[in-house]
């Protein structure tokens, strides 16, 4: 390299790390309730009486009228309570940053869990195979944002079918992972040489190396002061608040983060699934004390940051000889934050009664939302992504209203 | 005593099958013995295979030329890089006879390999069998079966070509009961047609079991004049597998094709796994393909001449030869070679050799030497062979892979793994910590001899090495004024407390540094590209 190229190099550098430091983006995170999730007994329809009728032993109480040693759900409008163990969520939605969709789901017939589950992350209609999934095609057409290796997070050690094909990807449970593999004290000996190496590159591989650099920097540096939640946010020690914890920090760190995925497993419940206590309560209390800390450590960040929390199908209406409930249709789904026109429902209560007679498929909450019309809507009114018409190629989403109206 | 008597008994059962030179056998039958007293058989093998070639060579020439040497060039694309001492054997062989002996894959002796890849039960047995086994174990044999080879085979050609076909003819093994199958595709469709017959290689594939599931062919079914051909497999057929997304085919060519694959199934129960035609799904109709008129009542026989119509299409060989030079050449391939490539395709009814020859031969090959950037899979397999790596791919090192998105035979959909750079260019930290682990010896149960093949490289006992005689054993040339100055950073931080160095710093073989300069080595963009 020239003495010249060598000045206009340096030159470029500094200029290109000055373009890349602050980072506005909008960011993502998903939350997949894996197995089927009832959201029936999370947003009861308390105002229902078939509920009760069909569900005689799991219904959760209507508020103020609890069952002895049983808590009541919590009031949220005149249709709908929240289960007693979702208390901790109950200031998101009267502060206006959570909307819940009523009656969301596929068209899947099958009633099997992964065939939707898989269906409704690479984003398809049933049987019409796009290619990738829905987040890697959203990412993909966002190309000309930075990608980073960070762009991209599934927390755990696989990557889940949303962000397949993304241009970049990263599989992990921790941003501890986020170091050079050196023996003890050589890693910042070599970053230096590695930072030489890729900075005088002129190819594809100079911009990755530059910023892969950066990032070892950047998360070093926060290794260094240790993790402090703020606002007094607790996260519990379970495996969604740890990851949500760790996409915090991620945010926080400025690495270029736009979409997360985090999975929550253990909704399938045929079996004694409980009412205010019991298996699902167990799983409903982790949701809502791991939103709450997220919530409450991402203060400064709420317009920034979207979350969802979705799941493959809700469950039947009723529920069966096993003190259980098998899978059904509509499910709710929750939008938090990024400015979401909350504190309400969207998708009118159309009752739990005429559903047993239903015999297309399984029978559950009739579904009034096809998924991709809610991920059409927070792609477009939420990240401001302009080609969702790409992202679900052959769909054409209804608009729900729930995103702010926006002009980017 | 007894188990370890057991495996020296297998071990030289494989043996037996292979048809390695009676003095080797001999010499095995001698290690076998004084090794039975290895804990594992994998102990035993490694002692086996590393007499049968497998190990660091006493001497390794490099590259003394600034410029990627060309024999490195061909075996960085026709195979996973250099094995040590690789270099060298080829450049006496020559790089024609080098090129005509991979192209007969069945004539090389890959004994050697077969010893550690060939102990996988389940990737040979037939769909019907592979049933009784967990969809874990399978899996975990299939990929362990599939990397081992790449890593050591003699056979580098085929495996890479295999790599490309599996790609080509994608098929994910999360989706249905596509796992119990892939074995038995992978076996009899991608790696007995790799270097054989394209239109060969596509009929085996349409009615490969695991294909079947994948794209739902055992769905497809006209039993009636109301029923829907399930359009999933024809299609894919003709966008991805022969005439390309605009190769010319309409929306009604996809229906017809359809129609001509209706009426194939897979056995559930007695010989379950097992293909069949059931005439009653058939769609009996005359079908009109890409013009070509395919009369009624043909059966079975309809899925042939479709099979025909479509690999015999001029869009067919342009796809095939444009995606080939993609792979081997250039990411934006050269019109004049993918001409004559894809005449070649045409000549030849779709032989695949010399269309690979002539892709090796060609001036756009001589020309792209480093101009490629190697993808995750690409990149593992050759830092392992380039250090002459002890591994039986276990999940720790299969980890990796899938963490750089690319798990061999878990790719979602039917397009297979991008073969752009671009979608993998946010791996490099998962590289860079690959290749520190694998030096530093972190990775779980994979071993390499850092010491022995810097002496080997730099064979002067005493002496001590430097970065810059390292480098051309990795990627093919000297190294440059830039990158011997960032390995100087990296010694001279080591060594600041020590006496002040010259420019050519160097460590000796044994210091505790070497294995991580190399590590550094398998980091730099040098090593990324191919």
């Amino acid at each position: 390299m020239s003495k010249l190229n060598r000045r206009a190099f340096l030159k470029n550098l500094a200029f290109s790390s000055e373009k890349v430091a602050p980072r506005e983006g909008k960011v993502l995170v998903c939350i997949f309730l894996r197995g089927g999730a009832d959201t029936l007994n999370m947003f009861v329809p308390y105002a229902d009486s078939d509920y009760y009728k069909q569900r005689p032993t799991i219904a959760i109480p209507p508020p103020n009228k609890s069952k002895p040693n049983a808590e009541a759900s919590i009031r949220l409008n005149d249709i709908y309570a929240l289960h007693p163990r979702l208390k901790p969520i109950l200031p998101i939605y009267q502060n206006g940053r959570m909307a819940i969709v009523q009656a969301v789901g596929s068209d899947n017939p099958t009633g099997s869990h992964f065939d939707t589950q898989d269906q409704i992350e690479h984003g398809e209609a049933y049987g019409k195979t796009i290619g990738g999934g829905w987040l890697g095609r959203h990412l993909r057409l966002n190309a000309q944002n930075h990608q980073t290796p960070l762009s991209a997070v599934s927390i755990g050690t696989s990557i889940c079918e949303s962000l397949s094909g993304a241009p970049s990807v990263s599989a992990l449970d921790s941003l501890d992972e986020i170091k050079l593999q050196t023996l003890p004290n050589d890693s910042h000996a070599m970053l230096a040489a590695l930072t030489s190496l890729y900075g005088t590159e002129i190819d594809l591989l100079s911009q990755p190396g530059k910023d892969t650099i950066q990032l070892l920097n950047r998360v070093q540096n926060m290794h260094n002061g240790g993790y402090h939640p703020e606002n007094n946010a607790r996260y519990a020690d379970d495996n969604l608040s740890k990851g949500l914890k760790e996409i915090a920090r991620l945010i926080k760190a400025n690495v270029g983060l736009q979409v997360a995925c985090i999975d929550f497993g253990g909704w399938d419940t045929h079996f004694v699934q409980g009412a205010t206590e019991g298996l699902q309560a167990d799983n409903i209390a982790q949701l809502g004390k791991a939103l709450e800390a997220f919530d409450a450590d991402l203060q400064k960040y709420h317009s920034k940051v979207t979350t969802i929390v979705m799941t493959e199908f809700g469950r039947r209406t009723y529920e069966n000889g096993s003190l259980g409930t098998d899978h059904g249709q509509g499910s709710a789904m929750m939008v938090i934050g990024g400015g979401v026109r909350g504190g309400k429902f969207y998708g009118e209560w159309t009752g739990v009664s005429d559903q047993e007679t239903d015999l297309l498929g399984p029978s559950g909450l009739r579904i009034k939302h096809d998924y991709r019309a809610v991920l059409s809507e927070v792609l477009s009114g939420m990240l401001h992504n302009h080609n969702v018409h790409k992202v679900f190629p052959d769909f054409k989403p209804t608009p729900i209203g729930f995103a702010p109206t926006t002009s980017a | 005593m007894q188990s370890e008597d057991k495996s020296a008994q297998d071990v030289d059962l494989q043996v037996g099958t292979t048809s390695i030179s009676r003095r080797t056998l001999l010499k095995t039958a001698a290690l076998l013995s004084s090794a039975a007293s290895l804990s594992s058989c994998e102990h035993l093998v490694s002692r086996v295979t590393e007499n049968m070639g497998e190990s660091v060579p006493e001497h390794i020439a490099v590259s003394t030329n600034s410029q990627i040497d060309p024999i490195f060039h061909l075996l960085s694309r026709a195979a996973y890089g250099p094995w040590p001492g690789d270099l060298e054997k080829v450049k006496k062989m020559g790089q024609g006879a080098w090129i005509d002996e991979q192209l007969n894959p069945d004539k090389i002796d890959d004994g050697a390999c077969r010893l550690r890849a060939g102990r996988f039960e389940s990737v040979h047995l037939d769909p019907g069998t592979t049933f009784e086994y967990k969809k874990s174990v399978i899996k975990e044999e299939l990929v362990r079966h599939t990397l081992l080879q790449s890593v050591y085979s003699k056979r580098q050609l085929q495996q890479v070509m295999v790599e490309f076909w599996t790609d080509h003819l994608n098929i994910d093994i999360n989706k249905g009961d596509c796992i119990y199958m892939k074995g038995t595709d992978d076996r009899l469709v991608i790696r007995k047609h790799a270097l054989g017959n394209f239109h060969d290689l596509i009929k085996a594939s349409a009615i490969s079991p695991a294909m079947l599931v994948y794209l739902d062919g055992n769905q497809n079914k006209r039993a009636k004049p109301e029923d829907v051909p399930n359009e999933n497999y024809g299609r894919e057929l003709l966008e991805l597998h022969t005439l390309g997304v605009n190769g010319g085919y309409t929306q009604k060519d996809v229906y017809e094709a359809a129609r001509c694959l209706t009426g194939w199934r897979i056995h559930d129960q007695w010989q379950r796994g097992k293909v069949y035609f059931d005439s009653e799904l058939h769609d009996k109709g005359s079908k009109v393909v890409l013009g070509k008129t395919i009369p009624a009542g043909g059966g079975e026989k309809d899925l042939d001449r479709l099979i025909e119509i479509a690999c015999s299409h001029p869009s067919t060989a342009k796809h095939i030869a444009t995606k080939m030079v993609r792979r081997f050449v250039s990411e934006s391939p050269q019109p004049r070679l993918v001409d004559e490539v894809s005449q070649i395709f045409i000549n030849t009814r779709g032989d695949i050799k010399p269309m690979m020859k002539c892709i090796l031969l060609s001036e756009e090959f001589k020309e792209s030497a480093g101009q490629k950037i190697k993808r995750p899979y690409q990149y593992i397999v050759t830092c392992l062979r380039s250090l002459a790596a002890d591994t039986y791919a276990h999940q720790e090192l299969v980890q990796y892979l899938v963490r750089m998105g690319q798990g061999p035979f878990q790719y979602p959909t039917p397009d297979g793994y991008p073969d752009e750079a671009k979608p993998w260019l946010g791996t490099l930290l998962w590289r860079w910590n690959f290749a520190l682990a694998l030096t530093n010896k972190k990775v779980p149960a994979v071993d390499v001899s850092i010491e022995k093949l810097a002496k080997a490289i730099y064979p002067n006992a005493e002496a001590e090495i430097s970065a810059a005689q390292l480098m051309p054993h990795f990627v093919g040339r000297l190294a440059t004024e830039s990158e011997i100055a960032a390995f100087q950073q990296y010694i001279s931080k080591n060594h600041s407390k020590k006496k002040q160095f010259d420019k050519n710093q160097s460590l000796s073989p044994g210091d505790k540094h070497l294995p991580e300069l190399i590590g550094l080595i398998l980091s730099s963009p040098a090593f990324q590209r191919c």
